[in-house]
């Protein structure tokens, strides 16, 4: 049988998993929800990547370039709906855009379909994202980031001041989310830099329990936004907003200070953490993975092996295993390629000698 | 009785005549507080500060606090070097604030820092701003005014800086009047040559420079004051004039090299004289000293316990902490002890960065001054029989640290002296 292996989900880790399957030599069969490739960064509007700022678009560009390949067989508007068998021999029912399903085999399955925003809805303070037009989140900056223009959504006009709230739905027992979202701190701080470039005028604000920045994070990410953007760090976490006027009022303490703070903010920008999205609560229902308490896909073999899941045969690469940056995510996908494609290699000289 | 809680808050506010809605308020319980929330994190005083040349690092804080343990000023009060960016962060220029002149320039914050942020650049940078503004204290602005007229800060007349030769026992040249070129032009400094106590210093290293046969002259009366401790205390001005004068002076004469007492000149014509139209070779008398000790000829041993402070602008900020303990060694009969805080931790005296001319101003926002508090770090190192030794290699010194054992209730318990005066205690011959 062909060396074939389902890639769930075309987002960067999705499309890299592909393309490192077909350079490999393998069938790659890759079954996207939506009409297009790219993934979340695509679907919620990435302007600039984190931490080089470079344009999303362009590096999706690349990566969707890739899968261009005679070793790809791509399923646009298709979700995967049911699956039998084990590994070296999985067959998967596809469903397209047009409701029709179709049979696939594949020897084995990565698993790449992501995380969501978390929802500032579901804030256990009280930030008021529904009621103030002016209290947005990482990717509503984001979407008006990626246009060149960064404004108050309320009047269209220039903020003149600019506060991050971080932590808004991570490490939060209450939520459920006990977990750090690993990437909301530096992509504030990106978001930080391109609004000082795009208003200069503007002060910006970071409000944080403790900035976490991994790696050359630090020193890529929050020290220019620092030293050379002068975005202010303070060192505090808000509990309220109320409208005051026609700006907002942001209620919290200044924990460096000892003190409560109560300051008018035009824009609040809420640095929403990862959840694991739909589609990812679903694979796992489908392929009978375990999830953790979380809803994200387990990697039972953690530390050494983050991409094996509880079934053998099939990987998980990406945010669908927890928080993870586009660094983890194309490591993860590079790694469940390698291992699907040994799964299948493995069992087959196995049944050889068996023969 | 319940207690009632104790509510901090930054400043209490109470009105002689308070009238409220007509209703006379007046009496202690209109006592009114001032805002505790924080309402505003105005930009414009980093954005000032940072603007200046040499302000640039406050900005880089990330409140870590390594500097907070490190710095002596904060052992004695309120002040760290974390909680200036904190200030400025919230709106405070610092113009006012009396932690501008808190800061010795000692750099032991700068040395723990992992941003790199320097107060010795940006203290003279504010400094120069609130001098500008007239906002420095009145016992500092009477020495830049000393330092302006008489060239020196303890507002001695320039033609007297050569006095304390008389009773040198050697004769000390000058280089005017030799009419040749020298081998070792001696920059004697401020309080080596005016100072009662700092003169001592000043005559054993005239008769241990003449013991060795060192080919060597001084200024005298040209000499001006380096003007290092103006420049770190806000005064670039006046900074820019004595260096100017020095330099023009040194330019007229011949020599190979400048061997200086005071660390902060040491600093001063290594690292500022330089963008100023100065390069020559300069040493601090101990490295000048500590190739030759072979050559001394030591008669008396010194049999006593000796520790030895390293001064910040010899030590930390320049690097060279051999030179003193090499010859302290060469002396027989000392024992060198070292304090818990020496070499890169050295602890500061209190003088450097202004804090020499600040200590009325400073005795009212810290518990004691530093040199107090290293003193006890001397006694507890040396004992306190009276035989111990507070070695030192800065002229603000002997005089700062014979106080402090006074202040202490040291007294007779701790002796202080200059290397350069141990050296000279041994060359001469022992007692009958």
């Amino acid at each position: 049988m062909p060396e074939s292996v389902l890639v769930v989900g075309g987002g960067p880790a999705g499309l890299e998993a592909a393309h490192a399957l077909a350079e490999l030599g393998a069938r790659a069969i890759l079954v996207e929800r939506r009409p297009v490739l790219g993934g979340t960064p695509d679907e919620s509007n990435y302007a600039a990547l984190t931490p080089h700022l470079g344009s999303a678009q362009e590096a999706l560009d690349r990566l969707r370039a890739r899968v261009d390949h005679p070793n790809v067989e791509l399923h646009l508007g298709s979700t995967v709906t049911a699956c039998t068998g084990s590994v070296g021999d999985f067959r998967v029912t596809v469903a397209g855009p047009d409701g029709a399903t179709r049979q696939v085999e594949a020897g084995a399955i990565v698993v790449a379909t992501g995380f969501s925003h978390f929802d500032p809805g579901r804030e256990t303070q009280v930030y008021g994202y529904y009621e103030f037009p002016d209290v947005i989140t990482l990717p509503d900056a984001e979407k008006m980031l990626s246009e060149h223009r960064f404004v108050r959504p309320s009047t269209g006009e220039p903020p003149r001041s600019v506060a991050f709230i971080q932590c808004v739905g991570s490490r939060d027992r209450r939520l459920g989310n006990e977990y750090c979202s690993k990437v909301c701190c530096g992509v504030a701080s990106k978001e930080a830099i391109e609004i000082r470039r795009l208003v200069p005028e503007a002060k910006v604000y970071i409000f944080y329990i403790d900035m976490r920045m991994y790696g050359y994070w630090e020193n890529e990410i929050y020290w220019p936004a620092q030293e050379q953007y002068n975005v202010n760090y303070i060192r505090g976490i808000v509990t309220e907003i109320v409208q005051r006027g026609d700006r907002l009022l942001m209620k919290g303490e200044d924990t460096t200070m000892g003190r409560p703070l109560e300051v008018l903010m035009d824009v609040i920008v809420l640095s929403v953490g990862m959840e694991p999205s739909r589609g990812t609560r679903e694979i796992a229902g489908i392929l009978g993975l375990e999830a953790n308490k979380y809803g994200f896909i387990r990697t039972p073999g953690e530390p050494m092996d983050p991409v094996s899941t509880s079934v053998p045969g099939i990987y998980v690469a990406g945010a669908a295993a927890g928080p993870k940056d586009l660094e983890d995510s194309m490591n993860m996908a590079g790694a469940a390629a390698v291992k699907a494609l040994g799964a299948i290699r493995s069992g087959a000289a196995a049944g050889a000698a068996g023969r | 009785m319940q207690e009632l809680p104790i509510v901090k808050v930054d400043r209490i506010i109470e009105s002689d005549h308070a009238v409220i809605d007509g209703i006379d308020i007046s009496g202690r319980w209109n006592r009114m507080f001032s805002q505790r929330a924080i309402t505003e994190y105005p930009t414009e005083a980093m954005d000032w500060v940072t603007g200046l040349a040499g302000g640039e690092s406050l900005r880089s804080c990330y409140q870590c606090g390594k500097c907070v343990p490190v710095c002596p000023v904060q052992h004695v009060g309120n002040y760290g070097p974390r909680k200036l960016n904190v200030k400025v962060l919230r709106g405070n220029n610092l113009l006012d604030d009396p932690d501008l002149w808190l800061c010795t320039t000692c750099g032991n914050c700068y040395r723990v820092c992992p941003k790199e942020v320097n107060p010795l650049e940006f203290m003279p940078a504010i400094r120069e701003q609130a001098v500008l503004e007239g906002k420095v204290p009145a016992e500092l602005q009477k020495v830049f005014e000393n330092l302006q007229r008489q060239g020196n800060p303890l507002g001695e007349p320039a033609r007297r800086r050569a006095d304390w030769t008389a009773d040198a026992g050697v004769p000390v040249p000058l280089i005017s009047e030799l009419g040749r070129p020298v081998d070792v032009l001696w920059y004697v400094s401020d309080y080596t040559s005016y100072h009662p106590r700092g003169r001592d210093a000043a005559r054993a290293m005239a008769r241990v420079l003449t013991a060795l046969g060192v080919d060597f002259a001084i200024l005298g009366a040209e000499e001006r004051s380096d003007g290092d401790s103006a420049r770190l205390a806000g005064e670039a001005g006046l900074f820019e004039m004595l260096a100017e004068q020095n330099i023009k002076t040194l330019r007229k004469y011949r020599f190979n090299r400048l061997v200086v007492m005071d660390p902060h000149a040491y600093n001063a014509f290594k690292n500022h004289y330089p963008r100023l139209g100065w390069e020559g070779e300069v040493l601090h008398y101990t490295q000048f000293l500590a190739p030759l000790v072979d050559r001394i000829e030591f008669r008396s041993p010194v049999e006593l316990e000796v520790t030895y402070h390293d001064p910040c602008y010899l030590g930390r900020n320049n690097g060279e902490y051999d030179a003193p303990r090499r010859l302290l060694e060469a002396i027989p009969g000392i024992r060198l002890v070292e304090m818990p805080h020496s070499r890169s931790n050295g602890y500061c005296c209190g003088g450097g960065g202004g804090g020499m001319w600040l200590d009325g101003f400073v005795a009212d926002h810290v518990s004691e001054r530093l040199s107090e508090r290293r003193v006890r770090e001397a006694v507890a190192t040396v004992g306190m029989d009276g035989t111990g030794i507070l070695s030192v290699a800065c002229p603000y010194e002997p005089s700062r640290f014979e106080d402090a054992v006074k202040s202490t209730g040291n007294d007779g318990r701790l002796i202080v002296r200059d290397i350069i005066e141990l050296i000279d205690q041994a060359m001469q011959p022992p007692a009958p």
